[in-house]
């Protein structure tokens, strides 16, 4: 292996994809290769499942021949940031200097940073070290569809570069004539990832609806942008043998028959790896996994369950599910409701159940989406699209899907067309030119949603948000975008104007998220080691930023009646362990959603589980029409 | 002729990409098209981003001088071949057709 190999892990959040990457990582460090895993998850477990102190450096683990490094947004803004104000440090006057160090907190500053190291271990000079090259560099990217935005931009970004040459000379980046050479850089990124032979893209999955539509979907883009050396991971498969209660064999047999969906829809190599009744954590469950994916006999060798024949404690682990629906209840004012954990742990299912709840209860409720991979009409079975429309069967219901190219575009028109009054043709040209940076796009994405959570036609408004690091990056757009605003210059009395309005249009968002009359914000987890731990992590940040979650919703719980043998009975124990290190950790009530025996899809399903979820039955019509008769 | 404005900081080089636009930008982006295209390639136009083109604020003395007594509070700054003719406040298209034909007056 002399040139090296990049091996890019994706799929819907929360499949196991850091484990897998971390698997395979080990694997080839073990086969002997030098070998770095990268992440440019926001919201990173690396160190979780490593047990090791990582962070924003490549650090040695205790495996020969393996390194791993989480890139931090703000780390590497601030290491770009420096890259370019140190020469200025001497010269200019510190009043001159804050203003530049505040500049490279813009939001674009931020994406273009974590880009530029990313495309540095592709590209540049961040594969080897000490003059050694890695063989293998494995990136643990984040979730699906910000991951693909990563990856398409380089696309944007060298055409961006090149169309600014031809006209103003200057990008969002910066001048042209620097980037040159970042475009050759940028170029070969692409180059690479185009080429099979040195690049894999490794796709986990979940045996189930949603896993499996996710990861055509992004098949798919990966195929416009003529990415193809494809690979399919499916994890957490049950072991047969263990599925002899009618109610897990009926999960087993949906699981086979996804598998079977997924044998006819993708012809690529497939690996498999069964759910353990034991945790995964640490080298030996890295090992584990690593033996089961690499191992030349493809079958059930590798796996291992652990058979202690240990009792549940009946009165311990008996579900009781908080009371949470009164901090939901829109009240004087309409209430925004945000749903936040990390990709994967069923955020879309609660959001989706918590608004047909409330929709039932006679509350006008809007369900809305800025997550790019978002599966609201699936779990629905209901068309959901990038304008707001009403649910079919579901009074009260309505729901819109925020599609960033829409928003984008969108976005422009409006700019474009205010411009047009006052401009001629060039004038026109050259802001349609500046809109087509990249930045653009996060400014549409939060445009949109901020005219969402200013309307009032709605009395609840449900946000089945994107992943943790997402969302909150999100979120704190409206104050990053007021410092912003605060520094614009305001030249004339016109600009002034603009100014003022802009800046109190923020002060009233801000002022709305802070108050928890008005806005609700609760983390969706599993009961399990990373989820939990990543969700508290969040749940600190946005405390930080002076927004405190009211509850917590834990998904997929099983039911202790339900597990009837040695294999579920060793899941309880563990989900059981991490209930309580929930309550411990986050002191809120906990919504309790158990495990189905099928995925939720479906309006039957979806009212199945908001009535698990909230213990509300009724609609609120059909309550008043009972107490009538009653009386 | 050479006709630098040394920009406030923005977020992208005209400024038109913020949240909100300045209409000041928009104003002084017409006027620099027009004279361009007017001027036929005899005047050249740059402007200057404190954050990314950091050392053209260096290079010009007086400038720099600015931005030590008033600090970016000066901004935008306006030089013809390098003399600063106007500061605080972008030219409008009429001054800046002035300072051009003061100069051809001139030579």
């Amino acid at each position: 292996m002399s040139q090296t190999q990049f091996i890019f892990f994706s799929g819907k959040g929360g499949v196991g994809k850091t484990t897998m990457a971390c698997a395979t990582a080990y694997h080839y460090a073990q086969a002997g290769f030098r070998t770095l895993i990268i992440t440019t998850d926001p919201a990173s477990n690396l160190a979780d499942v490593f047990e090791a102190e990582i962070g924003h450096k490549i650090t040695p683990l205790n495996v020969q021949n393996l390194w791993a490094m989480e890139i931090d947004p703000d780390r590497a803004t601030e290491e770009y940031r420096e890259r370019i104000l140190a020469p200025m440090r001497s010269v200019l006057p510190p009043e001159v200097l804050k203003v530049l160090e505040e500049q490279f907190r813009s939001p674009c500053t931020t994406e273009i940073a974590s880009f530029d190291r990313f495309v540095d271990f592709i590209a540049g000079d961040g594969a080897s070290r000490n003059g050694d090259h890695f063989e293998v560099i494995v990136f643990d990217t984040a979730p699906t569809g910000h991951t693909l935005r990563l990856l398409e931009l380089p696309v944007d970004w060298s055409r961006h570069i090149e169309e600014s040459a031809k006209g103003g000379g200057n990008t969002c980046i910066g001048p042209v004539a620097s980037i040159q050479e970042n475009k050759v850089k940028y170029d070969e990124a692409m180059r690479l990832l185009a080429d099979r032979k040195s690049t894999r893209f490794f796709f986990v999955l979940q045996p189930e609806g949603t896993s499996l539509w996710e990861t055509r979907r992004s098949a798919q883009e990966l195929a416009h942008l003529n990415i193809s050396g494809l690979e399919l991971i499916v994890n957490g498969m049950l072991p047969k043998e263990v599925c002899v209660a009618p109610f897990f064999r009926r999960r087993y047999e949906m699981q086979q028959q996804y598998l079977r969906r997924i044998d006819s829809l993708f012809a690529e190599p497939k690996r498999m790896v069964f759910l353990r009744d034991w945790e995964i954590k640490g080298f030996n469950g890295v090992k584990s996994i690593a033996e089961e994916l690499f191992s030349k006999e493809k079958g059930r060798e590798g796996l291992s369950l652990r058979k202690d024949g240990g009792q549940n404690d009946r009165n311990a682990n008996r579900l009781t599910t908080d009371p949470v629906f009164h901090l939901l209840r829109p009240e004087s004012s309409p209430k925004a409701i945000f749903f936040t954990g990390k990709g994967g742990v069923g955020k879309t299912v609660v959001s989706c159940a918590t608004a047909y709840v409330l929709a039932s209860q006679g509350y006008k409720t809007l369900l809305l989406t800025t997550d790019p991979a978002a599966h609201i009409g699936e779990v629905l079975e209901r068309p959901v699209g990038d304008s707001i429309q009403p649910i079919a069967d579901v009074p009260n219901l309505y729901a819109v899907q925020i599609d960033q190219e829409t928003a984008v575009e969108e976005y422009k028109r409006r700019i474009l067309e205010e411009a047009r009054e006052n401009y001629d043709d060039d004038m026109l040209l050259a802001i349609k030119e500046e809109l087509e940076s990249p930045c653009t796009e996060e400014m549409a994405a939060f445009e949109k949603f901020l005219s969402y959570t200013e309307s009032a036609e709605y009395e609840a408004i449900v946000f089945d948000t994107a992943p943790t690091g997402h969302t909150l990056r999100l979120l704190e757009l409206p104050f990053d975008y007021k410092e912003q605003v605060g520094l614009m210059v305001a030249t004339t009395a016109r600009s002034a104007r603009v100014k003022t309005e802009t800046q109190k249009r923020f002060d009233r968002m801000i002022a709305r998220l802070k108050d928890p009359q008005r806005t609700v914000f609760a983390f969706v987890m599993y009961p399990e080691s990373t989820p939990v731990v990543e969700a508290h992590r969040a749940f600190l940040d946005l405390k930080n930023a002076g927004m405190t979650a009211q509850f917590v919703v834990a998904n997929q719980v099983l039911e202790p009646g339900k597990c009837t043998n040695d294999y579920f009975r060793s899941r309880n124990r563990m989900q059981d362990k991490y209930l309580r290190e929930i309550r411990e950790r986050f002191q809120l009530p906990v919504a309790i959603l158990p495990l189905f025996e099928t995925e939720i899809t479906g309006l039957e399903m979806v009212k199945r589980a908001g009535r698990s979820l909230y213990g509300i039955d009724a609609p609120k019509s059909e309550i008043a029409e009972k107490t009538e008769v009653a009386v | 002729m050479m006709i630098e404005i040394f920009d406030p900081p923005m977020c992208c080089p005209s400024g038109m990409c913020g949240p909100a636009i300045d209409p000041a930008l928009l104003d002084v982006n017409e006027a620099i098209l027009k004279i361009k295209k007017e001027s036929d390639g005899t005047v050249k136009i740059e402007r200057y981003l404190l954050t990314q083109q950091t050392t053209k604020f260096l290079q010009n003395p007086e400038v720099l001088e600015l931005l030590h007594t008033q600090g970016t509070a000066a901004l935008p700054v306006t030089a013809i071949n390098g003399k600063v003719v106007k500061q605080k406040v972008y030219p409008t298209y009429d001054e800046l057709q002035g300072y051009i034909v003061q100069k051809g007056n001139a030579q």
